[in-house]
């Protein structure tokens, strides 16, 4: 599963959240390919995805918290996908 | 101090809209003459310049207000404005977006009509501008 956070150079919310986030996922989904964009060098595919503020994240290509998540609700999200999926 | 008028005149902005920036919670007088009239610091020049430019930078009045909060917070630093900067491009990439779709699909129309001399209940694109009202409406 493809999990993309977005994230604006310098955001020290984004730094400070990220490893949890990380672990998170990897705790909730056996193969995680995590990225972390820097929104200014992806801006149409930010666009593309319809992100308007940050830090965002994208799961398999799709916007899935405009917000950031606690580590919980990421958890939530991606247990629900391997779920749908399966 | 400065009265308003004499405000409006330096930063270039009418009297009215200083009272809307006021009214906005953007701006306020330093303090009031005898006579009750607003009174404003000379530091209030910059701060209208400030507002004026990021309006033309597309931001909001309440973005603005955000700014300027930022501007007096000491905790602040560069990268929480560079935030609300890189948001507001993405706003401002996603109307662009918008708009090139809008502009591509006039541009079908306009390619659609080519008989300039039909008369109007023949014209493809007032015809076609119908079809998308009619299809849009709910049932």
């Amino acid at each position: 599963m493809k999990i993309e956070l977005f994230y604006s150079p310098g955001c020290t919310q984004c730094a400070a959240a990220r490893d949890g986030l990380k672990a998170a996922a990897r705790q909730a989904v056996a193969e995680v390919d995590w990225r972390e964009l820097n929104v200014l060098d992806e801006i149409d595919y930010a666009v593309e995805l319809g992100i308007l503020s940050l830090p965002a994240i994208a799961i398999d290509g799709e916007l899935a918290f405009a917000s950031l998540p606690t580590p919980r609700q990421l958890r939530t999200a991606l247990t629900q996908r391997v779920q749908r999926k399966a | 101090m400065l009265t308003i008028g004499k405000l409006a005149g330096l930063a270039a902005v009418s009297a009215d809209t200083l009272r809307y920036y006021e009214r906005e919670g953007l701006i306020a007088p330093t303090t009031k003459s005898d006579g009750g009239y607003r009174l404003y610091g000379k530091d209030a020049i910059v701060r209208i310049r400030f507002i004026r430019q990021a309006q033309h930078c597309g931001f909001t009045l309440t973005e603005i207000r955000e700014l300027l909060a930022l501007r007096n917070r000491r905790a602040a630093c560069c990268g929480d404005v560079r935030k609300l900067a890189v948001e507001k491009k993405l706003q401002l990439e996603g109307k662009i977006k918008a708009m090139k779709l809008m502009s591509h699909a006039l541009d079908r129309l306009i390619a659609d009509c080519t008989e300039e001399q039909h008369p109007v209940e023949e014209c493809p694109i007032l015809s076609a501008l119908e079809q998308v009202d009619a299809s849009a409406r709910p049932d």
